[in-house]
């Protein structure tokens, strides 16, 4: 039985979908509609079921109930019509660490049968547009983190999905390859690519033209990074103040103050206008400077997703310091 | 198909790169064969022997330096009496006794078996098996040797002449050389333990390493993968036999007297019965680690004990013997050995053709099965 869906300007139709492992229900009843072309954010502690979701929506693990339909084809029972249109790129380095560079990306255009016309050009494209060409004949095991993980997009991308799937892609990868990467994905999202990311990097969440906020196995809240913001009740300010950590346990006493964080050398905080009797800024200095700090400039800032989701969600915050043992997930 | 060739040729690299690997696929195998056929001889050469000459006839001198020139037995003494032996056993001077009874010059002068008495230290079973089956064989060529003359001068055709005494023998292999019956069973547990080994590594490893979730979001079919998993260790499994064999043949020169077309069918079915084994230990197993022990349990112990490579199947307990019938490497023992020194072919094998096909297609069919499509 094949069940298409009716809308395929979707790339993705999630319909009730859940997966539970030992009687732990790892993904709960979860409904997503992604519309293609977009850059879809997924956000959440570890153990929210992030993953869980991405391996169901790729076809590696079969949902325990629900379907989801990418580009209308249904992961359950239509898995065939689904694979040659993804890429998926898992948490773990998913290469052969004995392989080179070269063949690696050259197994994957034969696996995913890239018309041998054009695997030459592709995997030179892919090399040049990585930064890997002059590291082609290494094993993909002597590259560094940040090249891996590089070297794995491109060999997701040898076959020209139309749907990407990165879970947690640039984890533990050096900030410039950070940025780098983010370019990469860019240059695609220009070229008409959905793609679905798991991140725990609020920069990256940023970069998203939605996110989702998942946790326990549900997505909570889900807009566009301003949208989010723009949640926010209250403003934000940045503080410069000498000893700022000693500083930052009195700001968290103060009614007004909503929630505190260190941006650099700076404590950035959310107030709430409406629990300053005047001028909270001013309520703010003379209460550091009563405590004997030195406070210096006193300016707005914008309002980060970080900021946000620590009002947004109320145990947000704590849960995404939390790290639960992610829930151990047997393919198959 | 291109699928499969790409899984084939990324296999092929793996198993260049990792030098343990190739290690345990060519290495192993020749030290294994080289300790087997040299080491753990069973033949025995210059066995310390007495020889008690009770006849002191012409005859009876030369069937004792008959004896020492065999090379088989040295003849340390030659003793007078009986009496005599005891203290040769006791003592551990020699281990065997060979007495030559009197009358022997007369009977074989007068065409009939001549009477020899084997006496064997027991203690060392192996050596006294041998030592009887040699000297019997020695016994009988030399009787025949006798018998011949005597015919011969008699005018008599030689191929009329027929056994002279009721003695067992020993065909195929008449020297009782260890290697002859050493390797073609060698072939049988090398095999069984390269293919059943490697392929019940393959996916587990694949798993370890996060790949195989890869190759699951790729459009590759689960039999595509299998065939491309397995196909280079077929490979690998036919290049050891060969070369196995011709190692066999050239070093040790045990004789091939069969159908090599045969031998190659008989083992193209067998090696697919232990990859399908390799795969439905790596369909189980749920690390490295344990699809090791499991393929080692199930590669080493039956091969070794269940497929009469050590032990004759007939001396096995009952229920042993049965389960010998469950595993396929007894019948592949029977056809390599079958093949090699006797050049029996498909009229005396088929049996075993056939049971090696039905457990070919039972467990691919089992393998298949675990890695079947989810629907």
């Amino acid at each position: 039985m094949t069940v298409v869906s009716q809308d395929t300007e979707l790339a993705i139709d999630a319909r009730g979908l859940s997966k539970e492992f030992r009687s732990v229900l790892a993904v709960d009843d979860i409904s997503l509609e992604i519309p293609r072309g977009r850059v879809f954010g997924l956000i959440g502690p570890d153990g929210a079921g992030k993953s869980t979701l991405i391996r169901m929506l790729c076809t590696v693990l079969e949902p325990t109930s629900g379907d989801a339909f990418v580009f209308g084809n249904s992961v359950v029972s239509n898995p065939h019509e689904v694979k040659p249109r993804i890429g998926y790129m898992s948490q773990a380095f998913s290469l052969y660490g004995d392989l080179t560079v070269a063949e690696n990306l050259n197994f994957f255009a034969e696996l995913r049968g890239v018309p041998k016309s054009e695997m030459a050009a592709r995997s030179a494209r892919l090399l040049e547009f990585s930064g890997l060409t002059e590291f082609a004949e290494r094993q993909a095991q002597f590259l560094s983190g940040g090249m891996k993980q590089k070297l794995a997009l491109a060999a997701t991308l040898i076959s020209e999905p139309d749907l990407l799937f990165l879970d947690e892609p640039t984890t533990g990868v050096d900030p410039v390859s950070r940025r780098e990467f983010w370019r990469i994905i860019s240059d695609l999202h220009r070229h008409g690519i959905t793609v679905f990311v798991a991140t725990p990097y609020m920069d990256e969440a940023d970069r998203c033209d939605e996110i989702a906020f998942m946790t326990q196995g549900r997505i909570i809240l889900r807009d566009t990074p301003a949208g989010m913001r723009r949640r926010v009740p209250g403003r934000v300010i940045e503080v410069a103040v000498d000893r700022y950590r000693e500083a930052m346990t009195l700001v968290r006493t103060l009614p007004f103050i909503r929630s505190v964080e260190v941006s650099g050398e700076l404590l950035r905080m959310l107030i709430d206008q409406d629990a300053c009797e005047e001028d909270c800024e001013a309520a703010l200095r003379s209460t550091l400077e009563g405590a004997g700090f030195s406070v210096g400039n006193i300016h707005p800032a914008a309002t980060d997703l970080e900021m946000a989701f620590a009002t947004l969600i109320p145990a947000a915050g704590e849960l995404l310091d939390t790290s639960d043992d992610e829930i151990l997930a047997v393919a198959e | 198909m291109r699928r499969i060739l790409a899984i084939a040729r990324k296999e092929f690299i793996h198993i260049m790169r990792d030098k343990r690997m190739l290690g345990v696929i060519l290495i192993m195998p020749l030290l294994q064969l080289f300790l087997y056929a040299y080491a753990l001889s069973f033949d025995i050469k210059h066995l310390p022997t007495a020889a008690l000459d009770l006849d002191h006839t012409e005859q009876s001198r030369q069937y004792i330096s008959a004896l020492q020139q065999s090379n088989y037995f040295t003849v340390n003494r030659v003793l007078n009496n009986y009496g005599q032996v005891d203290g040769i056993f006791e003592s551990n001077q020699d281990q065997v006794v060979v007495v030559v009874g009197s009358g022997f010059g007369r009977d074989t002068t007068a065409g009939r078996a001549g009477a020899v008495q084997v006496l064997v230290d027991g203690s060392d079973a192996n050596s006294a098996q041998l030592g009887q089956t040699y000297s019997g064989a020695l016994s009988r060529v030399y009787g025949a040797k006798i018998a011949i003359a005597q015919y011969e001068a008699k005018g008599a055709s030689v191929s009329n002449v027929g056994a002279l005494t009721g003695n067992t023998r020993v065909w195929y292999n008449p020297e009782g050389k260890s290697a002859s019956y050493f390797v073609p069973g060698l072939i049988v547990v090398l095999v069984t333990m390269v293919t059943v080994l490697q392929t019940a590594n393959t996916l587990v490893k694949e798993k370890e390493m996060g790949t195989y979730e890869q190759l699951i979001v790729s459009p590759i079919k689960r039999i595509e993968l299998m065939v491309g998993k397995i196909a280079p260790w077929a490979l690998i499994g036919a290049v050891e036999i060969l070369v196995i064999s011709l190692i066999g043949i050239i070093i040790f020169g045990i004789p091939f007297r069969g159908s090599a077309l045969l031998l190659a069918v008989a083992s193209l079915l067998y090696v697919t019965c232990t990859l399908a084994l390799g795969l439905i230990i790596s369909a189980r197993a749920t690390s490295v680690e344990a699809a090791n022990q499991l393929g080692s349990l199930v590669s080493f112990l039956p091969t070794f004990m269940l497929s009469g490579y050590i032990f004759p199947l007939s001396s096995l307990p009952w229920v042993l013997q049965f389960l010998s019938y469950l595993y396929p490497a007894r019948y592949f023992m029977v056809v390599t050995r079958t093949v090699f020194l006797k050049g029996g072919g498909l009229s005396v094998l088929w049996p075993q053709l056939a049971a090696l096909a039905g457990f070919a297609v039972l467990m691919t069919t089992f393998a298949a099965f675990l890695y079947r499509e989810r629907a």
